[in-house]
């Protein structure tokens, strides 16, 4: 790359080639409108909001998409130019309807944002009043294809950046129209709901179902905290106002994601239908009852104190809540450990991070689901793949990411990759809890490998640094314990192993109404992700931080706080 | 056998769909070849329904959504069978001046069908083509294929009238 320099509204700027005016102008501090580009993918140049003037040439150029050239003159505000862009503005106002003050994203819209910027108060062409159909079959994301300006950064977000290709245009001229697949409802599509078309649609086409009429974007607050949803740790925009969370955006160009989310983070959180628990509970006569903190604090410690204690970790919680329990389970002496199963070690190659996804010219998937454990990291498999990097699968079950692949074998021909790997300049390895011995031993030849291991559950890292390793089936029936105690956080202990309830008595740390919960002796309640402080640890062996977004409901206390004091009543 | 990697199956057992097979074949079944290939199925089947499409997109690993996309981009791509009849209108500049519109507007009077669709009983499919250059006949009608000048909404109904009496 070579620097090229070019005078931008009489401002001498320094760019490189192969960038546009568009990049140009914005790394030095110089704004143009723009509607359909979006930084985050390609470019498209439909909608003319971002026209300048290029001495020499003979028609207004769309910076998003013209490159720079030594001594480039570029003029960014000329009347010329404003007029253009308020009359373009204009043709998209006359087209479908564009009547603010009954759309759900008045007030947070690109497009009314650039209208009050180029005082568009009126417009001269009669709309055609076609009316289209909404489309409400999804439970997060709704289609008003009557706000629709055809800009396509939904279609190019859905291509580029979660890969899944749900979106497309159908028809042409006035008829064209954003759609899934073969034209079927969002809610019966291909569509994985991952919200990235809804994150950068910049009018109120695409609606988040629960957040729409949630009001102006200037009276909210925006919090950057860490998904705990998976031990993938994207990093979320979470949207707030007062202490009610309207909606969750991914953070461009923040690790490990680069802003794509997948439904488990950025819906599925504020659809929680599991009642939450917001004050300690113990059991009466046989029924679970209200109890103060005090009182409950007092018959677990006399508990803790009284027998063989094992300590069940689910990691879904923070490292601050793990590293505690781990430390109160050792003061009373008790066995202790996490519920998720044992990852492998592959024995050679080097550690890689999540975006190295895309910066590799093979990709080995064993013994792994991304796609459905941690989603995020299955749809960079694909977007490698729609760049023409090779996947293989070796023990993956069907259920997408075949469609990517050059080659899925089991893991008895796991060699066959191998030789097809060996070419590779840097070979990537992603497994997960499903690799076999037999499968690690057959890619041992290419040792100059970098590995990602897919964490099982959530922050099963963050148990295994506190010191809590996996639990096997023989370390709970080989001894009878007399308490148990299970740091559930919002998880449900699905999933992991479980040792048999009868008998003892059982301490439930949790933030919901579970059937284990409604077992328990005690349950003490935890906050949600959405109140949590601390840090969590991801799959690359990261550190990521929880920030809080809302208080905690009166009655609740952080697990490591809890635990901490049991310490001191030992 | 190490791969488990299968390839799609075509919709049925239609012996057309080998000649659908040899037209990706040919293009090395790569998604270069959407446009030959959905030719291809409509040469051989009238039409492309969404089986037709879903296979080919999944032959050719082609999103669905430009399979579909392309098949309503392209007015020669139709995806429903034809009618027995055709009539296409012409609604370039000179024979909209000469009234296309009201010729297509009786049609939807007197048939219930809108350009691009066919009528209930299989029988008139109607089509628009953005000049046929016969602009010196305009407004001009291709009936089944055989170009008509100097049309207007009478005209048509009894033409279109005498296929429906047969
Ligand atoms: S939610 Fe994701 S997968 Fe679904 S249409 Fe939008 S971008 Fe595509
Ligand atoms: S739905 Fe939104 S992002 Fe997609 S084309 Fe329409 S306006 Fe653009
Ligand atoms: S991949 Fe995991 S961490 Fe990322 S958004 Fe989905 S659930 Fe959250
Ligand atoms: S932003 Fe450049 S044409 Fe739309």
């Amino acid at each position: 790359m070579s620097e090229v320099h070019l005078t931008i509204n009489g401002l001498q700027v320094t760019a490189q080639s192969g960038q546009t005016i568009l990049e140009a102008a914005r790394a030095a501090g110089i704004d143009i409108p723009t509607l359909c580009h979006h930084p985050m993918l390609s470019n498209h140049g439909a909608c003319r909001m971002c026209l300048v003037e290029v001495k020499g040439m003979r028609t207004l150029q769309t910076a998003c998409t013209c490159p720079v050239a030594e001594g480039m003159e570029v003029q960014t505000e000329t009347d010329e130019i404003n007029e253009c862009r308020k009359f373009s503005l204009e043709l998209l106002f006359s087209e479908r309807n564009h009547y603010c003050m009954f759309c759900q994203v008045s007030g947070d819209c690109e497009l009314q944002a650039l209208a009050y910027r180029y005082g568009l108060d009126h417009w001269r062409y009669p709309r055609p009043y076609e009316k289209m159909a909404v489309d409400a079959s999804d439970p997060y994301i709704i289609m008003e294809p009557n706000r629709c300006i055809l800009c396509t950064r939904c279609i190019r977000a859905c291509a580029e950046i979660v890969a899944n290709h749900t979106l497309g245009l159908r028809e042409r001229g006035s008829a064209t129209m954003v759609m899934a697949d073969l034209d079927v409802p969002l809610g019966q599509s291909s569509c994985v709901e991952c919200g990235v078309c809804l994150q950068v649609c910049p009018t109120g086409a695409l609606i988040d179902a629960r957040s729409a009429y949630g009001g102006h974007a200037e009276e909210v607050t925006h919090t950057q905290t860490t998904c705990m949803q998976c031990s993938v740790g994207c990093q979320l925009d979470v949207i707030s106002r007062s202490t009610r969370i309207l909606r969750i955006h991914g953070v461009w160009n923040t690790e490990p994601g680069g802003g794509l989310l997948c439904v488990d983070g950025r819906f599925r959180p504020l659809y929680e239908t599991r009642e939450r628990i917001a004050q300690p509970l113990v059991r009466d006569h046989g029924k679970l009852v209200p109890a103060g903190w005090t009182e409950a604090l007092a018959i677990v410690a006399k508990k803790l104190k009284s027998g063989r204690v094992l300590g069940l970790a689910s990691g879904a919680t923070s490292n601050e809540a793990l590293v505690a329990f781990a430390g109160l389970m050792a003061q009373v002496g008790g066995k202790a450990g996490q519920t998720m199963p044992a990852l492998p070690t592959l024995g050679f190659g080097q550690p890689a991070a999540v975006q190295d996804i895309l910066a590799t010219d093979y990709i080995i998937v064993a013994g792994a689901n991304p796609l459905v454990y941690q989603k995020v990291v299955g749809y960079l498999i694909r977007r490698a793949a729609d760049r023409g990097t090779p996947v293989a699968l070796i023990d993956v079950p069907r259920g997408g990411l075949e469609a990517s692949a050059v080659l899925s074998v089991s893991g008895q021909y796991a060699a066959t990759v191998t030789e097809q790997a060996a070419q590779a300049q840097a070979p990537l390895i992603i497994y997960s809890v499903g690799l076999k011995p037999g499968v690690a031993r057959a890619l041992k030849p290419l040792a100059h490998a970098r590995w990602l291991a897919l964490a099982p559950g959530r922050n099963s890292l963050g148990a295994r640094a506190a010191g809590l390793a996996p639990l096997e089936g023989h370390d709970l029936t080989s001894s009878r314990f007399d308490v148990l105690f299970f740091l559930l956080g919002e998880g449900s202990e699905e999933g992991g192993v479980m040792p048999r309830l009868d008998g003892a008595f059982k301490i439930v740390q949790t933030a919901y109404r579970s059937p284990l919960a409604e077992e328990a002796d005690v349950v003490l309640p935890a906050p949600i992700w959405a109140e949590r402080s601390g840090h969590v640890t991801n799959l690359e062996g990261k550190t990521l931080p929880l920030n809080p977004v809302v208080p905690m409901p009166d009655g609740v206390r952080d697990e490591a706080e809890v635990l901490d004091t049991l310490r001191t009543m030992m | 056998m190490p791969l488990d990697f299968t390839k799609p199956t075509p919709p049925s057992d239609d012996k057309r769909w080998k000649l659908v097979q040899a037209t990706m074949r040919r293009w090395g079944n790569h998604h270069d070849a959407l446009i030959e290939t959905l030719h291809t199925v409509q040469e051989s089947f009238g039409y492309l329904d969404n089986d037709a499409l879903t296979y080919v997109a999944a032959a050719l690993r082609v999103p669905l959504s430009r399979a579909y996309g392309v098949a309503t981009f392209y007015h020669f791509f139709r995806l429903k069978p034809a009618g027995k009849h055709t009539c296409v209108v012409c609604t370039g500049t000179a024979c909209y001046i000469k009234g296309a519109d009201q010729i297509l507007e009786s049609i939807r009077q007197a048939y219930d069908v809108k350009p691009g669709e066919t009528t209930a009983d299989g029988q008139i499919s109607v089509l628009t083509a953005r000049c046929l250059g016969a602009c010196g006949l305009a407004a001009a009608v291709v009936y089944d294929g055989e170009v008509a000048g100097k049309q207007d909404a009478a005209s048509t109904l009894e033409r279109l009238g005498k296929w429906v009496e047969q």
